[in-house]
């Protein structure tokens, strides 16, 4: 029978629907890639085994009792590490929280299961979702599967290196500034961000709450699209005051044509200093593919976006400085022993649970929040953020979609990127989409001429357009001759490596 | 130190408050679905949105905010339209997040104001001519109220190993997150206070218009209602105001003025001899009738507020707004002036019977009872009478005044009537009728007692003839004792007079 | 002007984030570096624009009712300890105060 990684989501899903075989037998292949595989790409900080097949047993015995079956029946899943899920740790990667046990279940995992998908396990991230490299993990790096001298990217860069590895199907991650679509494209897989409020943050330890949004990982756009039906079908989350409502059928309209819609191309980002040859040939030739299916290309400005990452670099520690307030070692969290003081305790527990990475944003987001200073960045930062939203919706009265790359370059070497403020530009491509909280997807793009490693175009559209991103996303998929239009390849080294369907 | 009456002659008392009430009268908490805790086992009722866990996120409790939009109301505040929650950063573990979710700038409500008629001898402490006084020396102070916002409380913490429980000295701190979230309303007034007894009065004031609202319990001993007390003295004359002082733990009526009285006597002392008063917060101890400071605040606390990125902004409909307007009951001032218009009380009587709504409810079921013709009778026995006991019913009562008012009893024989039916269901017409306490008022039986006596007492009744008008109250206690009691002291004064008279 | 590096101690003092004297010596280093990396925002003349702190902006007025839940997210109480460092009884327990800032809360 064939290996688990050839099958898309919708095929598991029909298969174990059909009887072809059972959630079980998907699950225990999946538990037997990520046996097979993860040793050397280190993207599981967990595998939830006892989960994953009372889950899978769970779905088998509702097909015997004849109840219909979700559209994620038997499809194995991972989560990054920052989702709870009642029975697994939520480390978040770092020593702060490497033995808190979640009390609850995020809203999105909640979806996933309630779907029918499998939780093989959570994945690692850079600590609390701060970085593009998922180096700044506490417990181990996670290699890129395509090169696994080469990050991930991140921060969801477990999620991601565990879709590209064939060791899920389907994963989620959480995008602050592009830690969805930024290693989605150096993993080569499909990486969507949705539209900030279409899936709930509930459960999901915050970063940047104004910034932060939760989305899924496939190798696919369809499996992408499944999976944002199960997080959105259920509607508003009440438990999450930012949610909204998403009336969409994901699928509906995957496969529409792109003939006579607007493409827009921002010539300046086709330029910007650190975009690497291979990159931007890769998404002129996606435009042009969309072309060729008789979409129409058209220019459009985003003057402000040169401010998006300053901006983002006062909103973001800001918030993160206020989020990662509570982890002061009483409640929960790592707690230094032996402190005679609470004060002696609280900042010696942070000063150890916390890394290097963490510490430093808190530290800026201290400063740019303290009076007088506040009004000199923060207040500032967030009127560009009005100046920036106005030019996107400028820019979509012209054009349906923005095609623009992912991240400026393939994956980098451990180690390459060392300065803090290099890698913040890292994010230059995706960072505004979440100043703005409009959608962005990231669609694989084959190999770059260059480097052989995967690149990648981004696609961004107007808020809850995000059915319509991946319809373009689609199209693009469609016309990608290497994979015969069906979806990004798992990453030659790994497939096939267990995960057999007994 | 000099007493209070003295100091203020040459000092004039500038005093604000900031009253936080607890919104008791909800079911759960702010933020989170959680019960109020009264007296609960500690975390009782806690979950992970008011245990600050990582990933919970909040949702403001609607009828918190129709409260506090009735208060505003109620207090003659403008109801702000558009306003945000704010997060309030210290570090101190009754606060789960490190950071209290409160108002920014604007409030929900902004710019009140309580008129206090201030009488009596608490008139006297006020001794400037800046307000304008009436024949009995009482006067009406306009005291602006600057904002209501809403916030959540903290929790509870319990200090072992100190003395009396005190922080001082404690060798650990226990927390129970019971009361953490906890929906509070946080009142500032302007500094337009000027004499304990002000302050004192407008404590009373808000306590009965939030009881009248429903809104809370009010509680100052069980803290939720809880006063804070800000003081600064200035030379009579002088417009600029002094340095001030924060006074906290206030828990009665009482201890509000007498911390005050204290705490300007102090700083009259102090500044009498040339000395400083530092702005420093003081701690009012009740049993050594003192102050004591608590902290000396050197600079301004930086609490790098900004607004929360969690909670959507407030736009107050109109519609919200005559909503809760509409819920808004009969208020004290409203309820004193109706009962003087509609049943001639005196305006003392009337505040009273209309200050505490259990009173004013009471009050208006035993006149339906009584009827009105007995109005006077019943806000006689409602003022003088009822606040003795504390198990009548409003039918005992209206039956207790109609037997006074047509003269079957003495005010003395009620008290023993109410002391014998409270708390029975003894109906006081039928307890006078079974001890033979009814009083004849029958002229014919009254009669020859009357002739008995004016036959007997010939040395009185020559006195009054020349002008001794008072030796009637002898005569009519021969009558009383010849009548074995039986007799009303009223008919006898009236026909001992006739007769003397004719 | 640049962050010295008591300006950054006190940061830190602030932010219960203890750092040892060389950790101070980047931190301040990095913390200049990220300030520089902010000055586009400085450039702007934003008179009369409206800061956006929610994005996606007609979302307001978002409020849930007041009726308890005593199944679904309410936490048994050890549940509530069980990630705790230290607990006494049903309290979470933290060492003395003494000598705390917040200490009049």
């Amino acid at each position: 029978m064939a290996n688990f990684d050839q099958l898309s989501a919708r095929e598991i899903a029909a298969g174990v629907a059909n009887g072809d075989f059972t959630a079980t037998e998907v699950a225990r292949a999946a538990l037997d890639a990520v046996e097979a595989r993860d040793g050397e790409v280190k993207a599981f900080l967990q595998v939830s085994a006892d989960l994953a097949l009372a889950a899978a047993e769970a779905t088998d015995k509702a097909r015997a009792a004849g109840e219909k079956l979700g559209p994620l029946a038997g499809v194995p899943v991972a989560f990054k590490d920052n989702m709870h899920l009642v029975g697994t740790r939520t480390t978040c990667a770092s020593k702060m929280l490497a033995n808190y046990e979640s009390t609850f279940t995020a809203t999105c995992v909640q979806r996933m299961l309630g779907a029918g998908a499998t939780p093989v396990g959570k994945t690692n991230m850079d600590e609390f979702a701060f970085g593009s490299s998922t180096e700044s993990s506490a417990f181990h790096p996670t290699a890129n599967p395509w090169d696994t001298e080469r990050v991930p990217g991140g921060s969801s860069g477990g999620s991601a290196a565990a879709v590209a590895a064939g060791e899920v199907t389907v994963s989620l991650g959480s995008d602050t500034g592009g830690s969805i679509r930024q290693p989605a494209s150096l993993c080569g897989v499909v990486g969507l961000k949705p539209t900030y409020g279409a899936v709930s943050r509930y459960g999901v330890v915050a970063f940047g709450s104004s910034l932060d949004q939760v989305g899924p990982f496939g190798r696919s756009v369809e499996d992408v699209a499944l999976a944002m039906n199960a997080l959105t079908a259920g509607g508003r989350d009440p438990w999450d005051s930012t949610s909204q409502p998403v009336a969409t059928d994901f699928l509906a309209h995957l496969n529409d044509g792109v003939e006579g819609r607007r493409v827009g191309i921002v010539p300046a980002l086709m330029e910007a200093a650190g975009l690497t040859d291979e990159v931007r040939d890769a998404v002129t030739a996606a435009g042009r593919a969309l072309q060729d299916q008789g979409a129409e290309l058209v220019e459009v400005e985003l003057p402000n976006i040169a401010s998006a990452i300053a901006a983002y670099y006062v909103i973001a520690p800001c918030e993160a400085f206020s989020n990662l307030a509570r982890f002061d070692g009483v409640r929960y969290g790592y707690q230094e022993p032996g402190q005679a003081t609470l004060a002696e305790q609280t900042s010696l527990s942070r000063a150890h649970g916390f890394g290097e990475e963490a510490k430093r944003r808190q530290m800026l987001g201290a400063y740019l929040l303290s009076s007088g200073t506040y009004d000199k960045y923060y207040y500032p930062a967030q009127q560009v953020r009005t100046l920036i939203t106005a030019d996107y919706a400028r820019a979509y009265e012209k054009c349906d979609v923005i095609l623009m790359p992912a991240a400026p370059r393939t994956a980098f070497k451990f180690g390459e990127m060392s300065d803090p403020t290099q890698m913040y530009a890292s994010d230059m491509f995706t960072i505004s989409n979440n100043i703005v909280g409009n959608g962005g997807v990231s669609v694989p793009l084959g190999l770059g001429a260059t480097s052989g490693l995967p690149v990648s175009a981004q696609l961004q559209g107007p808020a809850f357009a995000d059915a319509t991103l991946l319809t373009f996303a689609r199209a693009i998929e469609r016309s990608n001759s290497a994979s015969d239009g069906s979806g990004a390849p798992v990453a030659p080294a790994f497939a096939g490596k267990g995960g057999e369907l007994a | 130190m000099k007493k209070l009456a003295e100091v203020l002659k040459d000092w004039e008392a500038v005093i604000g408050l900031e009253v936080h009430t607890e919104l008791t009268t909800l079911e759960t908490k702010m933020f989170c679905n959680c019960r109020l805790s009264h007296d609960d086992e500690p975390n009782t009722n806690v979950c992970p949105v008011c245990l600050g866990m990582p990933g919970a996120l909040p949702v403001p409790n609607e009828k918190a905010i129709e409260s506090i939009v009735m208060a505003g109301l109620a207090t003659n505040c403008q109801i702000m339209r558009h306003s945000m929650f704010y997060r309030k950063h210290y570090f101190y573990p009754d606060m789960a997040k490190n950071f209290q979710t409160t108002q920014g700038p604007v409030a929900f409500c902004m710019h009140g104001q309580l008129d206090l008629e201030v009488s009596g001898a608490g008139a006297k402490e006020r001794p400037d001519s800046t307000v304008e006084k009436d024949a009995d020396g009482g006067y009406v102070a306009p005291i602006r109220i600057l904002r209501i916002h809403m916030e959540e409380d903290a929790a509870k913490m319990v200090h072992v190993g100190g003395e009396e429980g005190r922080i001082g000295g404690a060798a650990e701190s226990l927390i129970d997150y019971n009361r953490c979230g906890t929906p509070l309303i946080e009142l500032v007034t302007e500094p337009d206070l000027r004499t304990p007894e002000e302050a004192r009065l407008f404590m009373e004031k808000l306590r009965q218009t939030f009881l009248t609202l429903g809104i809370s319990d009010c509680s100052l001993e069980s803290g939720s209602m809880r006063c804070d007390g800000n003081i600064s003295l200035r030379r009579r004359g002088e417009t600029k105001f002094g340095t001030k002082t924060e006074m906290k733990n206030i828990n009665s009526f009482k201890s509000l003025h007498d911390a005050l009285e204290y705490e300007i006597c102090r700083q009259a002392e102090v500044l009498e001899e040339g000395g400083i008063v530092y702005q420093e917060t003081r701690h009012w101890e009740p049993s050594r009738r003192r102050t004591v400071v608590m902290r000396v605040k050197e600079t301004a606390d930086d609490y790098r507020l900004f607004p929360d990125p969690d909670l959507a902004p407030f736009d107050l409909t109109d519609e919200f707004i005559d909503r809760c307007r509409s819920r808004i009951p009969e208020l004290p001032d409203a309820k004193r002036d109706r009962y003087m218009a509609d049943f001639g009380l005196k305006r003392a009587d009337a505040a009273q019977l209309a200050g505490d709504p259990t009173v004013a409810a009471f009050f208006e079921e035993t006149l339906a009872a009584a009827g009105e013709k007995n109005v006077e009778t019943v806000a006689k026995v409602m003022v003088n009478l009822v606040p003795s006991y504390d198990a009548l019913t409003p039918a005992q009562v209206a039956s207790l005044s109609g037997l006074l008012a047509e003269d079957a009893i003495t005010f003395a024989q009620a008290r023993e009537v109410l002391d014998a039916v409270n708390g029975t269901s003894e109906d006081p017409a039928a307890y006078v009728d079974a001890h033979g306490m009814r009083q004849s008022t029958d002229e014919g039986a009254l009669g020859a007692i009357v002739d008995e006596v004016l036959a007997r007492c010939t040395d009185q009744v020559q006195q009054y003839r020349d002008g001794n008008k008072k030796v009637l109250g002898f005569l009519v206690g021969q009558c009383m004792k010849a009548a074995k009691g039986s007799g009303n002291p009223k008919a006898f004064n009236k026909m001992l007079a006739e007769k003397l008279e004719g | 002007m640049p962050l010295t590096r008591e300006d950054v101690a006190g940061i830190a003092d602030y932010a219960r984030i203890a750092l040892t004297p060389e950790e101070l010596d980047e931190m301040t280093a990095y913390m200049n570096d990220a300030v520089d990396l902010l000055e586009p925002i400085r450039a702007y003349d934003l008179e009369g624009v409206e800061p956006t702190f929610h994005p996606i902006g007609d979302l307001s007025n978002v409020m849930g009712e007041d009726v308890p839940d005593d199944a679904v997210r309410h936490l048994p109480v050890d549940v509530a300890l069980k990630n705790a460092g230290a607990s006494r009884d049903r309290s979470f327990r933290v060492p003395s105060i003494l000598g705390d800032q917040g200490g009049d809360r």
